[in-house]
C-alpha cells in the first residue's frame, strides 16, 4: 500500500491547506477590521467558530458511520467513525480552549455556563467515555458494534442537551449571535475562507486517520493469521 | 416472555437482596454526609435539596444498572438467555423495567429519609412529585440499561458505566432538579412545563434507541 503522503490527492490537499492557512492568518491579522468593542480579542472568532463547526461535523459523521456500520458490518465504516470521533473531540478541545481565551477579556471570566459552550463540554465528556470503551474493549467486532451504538446515542442526545442547558442557565445567554449576512465583506469572506480551510483540514486529517486505521487493522489481521 | 424475564430479575434480587440493600445503604450514607457537610438550615436546604436529592438517586441508580448486566455474566447466563427464543428488544425492556422497579423501591425508602434528615417540608402537590419521579426513573433506567449493556463486556465496566451515564443524562438531571424545585416551591405546572416536556422527550428518545439497537448491543 502506498504511503498516504505520497498520494497525488494528499499532496494537493496538503499544499492548498498550507497556502490558505497562511492566507487566512494574514487576512485575520491585517485585513479584517478591528472590532470597536472587542478589539483584537474578536479575531479568535475566525478560529473558534470553524472549530465548533468541524467538531459538530465530526460527530455527525460518527453517527452516520455508526448507522452504516450496523447495517453493512463493513469495517471501513468503523474506521471512518473512529477517525471522525477523534477529530470531533480534538476540535471540541479547541473550542473549549479558544472560548475561554476570548471570554476572559470580554466577559471578565474565562468560563460561563453558556448553552453552546456547555453543550460542547458535555459532548467532550461523552466522547471521552466513547474512547475509553474503545480502549478497554477488545479488538473484535463487538467493540466496533457498541461504539457505533454509542456514537448514534450521543448525537441524538445533542438537541436535548442543548435545550436543557439553554433554559437551565437562561441568565448566561451572553454568547454573541452575529448574523453573518450583516457583516462587512472583509469579515464575511475571511470567515467563509476560514470555515472552508477548517473543513478541508478536517477532510484531510480524516482521510489520513482512516488510512492509518486501515493499515493497523491489516497488520493486526496478519498477526492473527500467523 | 417479558413478564418471565422481569420476574427472573426480581426473583434473583428477592433471594439475594444484594442490589436493593446496597442501593439503600449507599443512598442513606450519602444523605447523612450531605446533612453533616451542609449543616442544614431549613432555608438554604430548600434551595439545594432538589439537586442533592437527584444526585443521590443518580449515584444509587448506577449500582442497580451495573448489576443488571454484570449479574448475567456469572455462569455465562447471558449466552443462555440469548439462545432462548426471545427477541433482544424484549430483553432490553425487561432490563429497563427491572432497573426502574429497583430504583422506585430504593426511592421509596430513601426519599422519606432524605426529607427527615434534611428537615424539609413535604411538598403540597404529591401527585405531581410522584409523576415526575416515575418519569425521571424511567429515563435513568432507559439510558442506564442501554449503557450497561454496552459496557458489559468491556474491561473495567464498573468504572465506565458512571463515566458514560453521567454526561449522557445531564439534560434529564437538569430537568428533574428544575421540576422538583418548582413542585417544592408550589409553582403552577405551566411554569415548569418545559422541564416536564424535556423529561418526556428524554424518556422517549432513549427508550426508542434502546429498543431499536439492543439487538446489536447484546449480540455475542
Amino acid at each position: 500500500m502506498e504511503s498516504f503522503h505520497s498520494r497525488q490527492s494528499s499532496k494537493v490537499t496538503a499544499g492548498i491547506l498550507a497556502v490558505f492557512w497562511v492566507v487566512v492568518l494574514y487576512l485575520v491579522l491585517n485585513v479584517t477590521r478591528i472590532d470597536p468593542d472587542q478589539q483584537m480579542a474578536q479575531k479568535i472568532f475566525y478560529y473558534h467558530v470553524p472549530s465548533a463547526w468541524v467538531a459538530g461535523l465530526g460527530y455527525l459523521v460518527v453517527m452516520f458511520a455508526g448507522v452504516l456500520y450496523l447495517i453493512m458490518k463493513d469495517e471501513k465504516w468503523d474506521h471512518l467513525g473512529l477517525a471522525a470521533a477523534e477529530l470531533g473531540t480534538l476540535f471540541c478541545a479547541l473550542v473549549l480552549i479558544t472560548g475561554p481565551i476570548w471570554a476572559k477579556p470580554i466577559w471578565g471570566a474565562p468560563w460561563s455556563w453558556e448553552p453552546r459552550l456547555t453543550t460542547v463540554l458535555i459532548m467532550f465528556l461523552i466522547y471521552i467515555g466513547y474512547f475509553m470503551v474503545r480502549n478497554f474493549g477488545d479488538e473484535g467486532e463487538r467493540t466496533r458494534r457498541i461504539s457505533a451504538v454509542l456514537g448514534i446515542a450521543a448525537f441524538l442526545n445533542v438537541p436535548i442537551i442543548y435545550v436543557s442547558v439553554k433554559f437551565w442557565a437562561a441568565d448566561a445567554q451572553l454568547h454573541p449571535q452575529p448574523a453573518m449576512s450583516q457583516q462587512s465583506p472583509d469579515v464575511f469572506w475571511t470567515f467563509m475562507l476560514s470555515l472552508l480551510v477548517f473543513t478541508l483540514l478536517f477532510v484531510h486529517l480524516l482521510r489520513f486517520r482512516v488510512h492509518i486505521l486501515k493499515l493497523r487493522s491489516k497488520v493486526l489481521g496478519m498477526r492473527y493469521d500467523v | 416472555m417479558l413478564a418471565v424475564l422481569v420476574r427472573k430479575d426480581l426473583l434473583i434480587e428477592f433471594r439475594s437482596r444484594e442490589i436493593l440493600i446496597s442501593m439503600i445503604t449507599f443512598g442513606a450514607a450519602i444523605t447523612l454526609l450531605y446533612a453533616f457537610s451542609f449543616r442544614p438550615s431549613p432555608e438554604s436546604m430548600q434551595t439545594f435539596a432538589p439537586g442533592l436529592m437527584w444526585m443521590v438517586f443518580l449515584f444509587v441508580s448506577v449500582l442497580a444498572l451495573h448489576r443488571s448486566h454484570s449479574l448475567e455474566k456469572e455462569f455465562d447466563a447471558f449466552s443462555m438467555i440469548l439462545s432462548a427464543p426471545v427477541e433482544r428488544s424484549v430483553l432490553f425492556i425487561s432490563k429497563y423495567l427491572s432497573g426502574f422497579i429497583f430504583l422506585v423501591v430504593a426511592q421509596m425508602v430513601l426519599l422519606p429519609l432524605f426529607f427527615l434528615f434534611l428537615q424539609l417540608p413535604l411538598p403540597a402537590n404529591l401527585a405531581q412529585m410522584v409523576a415526575v419521579f416515575l418519569l425521571v426513573d424511567l429515563g435513568i433506567s432507559a439510558a442506564g440499561s442501554l449503557l450497561s449493556g454496552i459496557v458489559m463486556r468491556v474491561r473495567v465496566n464498573e468504572m465506565l458505566l458512571p463515566l458514560m451515564l453521567f454526561p449522557m443524562v445531564t439534560p434529564l438531571l437538569i430537568s428533574a432538579v428544575k421540576s422538583t424545585a418548582s413542585i417544592m416551591d408550589n409553582q403552577p405546572f405551566n411554569q415548569w412545563k418545559l422541564w416536564f416536556q424535556l423529561i418526556v422527550s428524554f424518556v422517549i428518545v432513549f427508550s426508542l434507541i434502546g429498543y431499536l439497537v439492543y439487538d446489536y448491543v447484546s449480540e455475542e
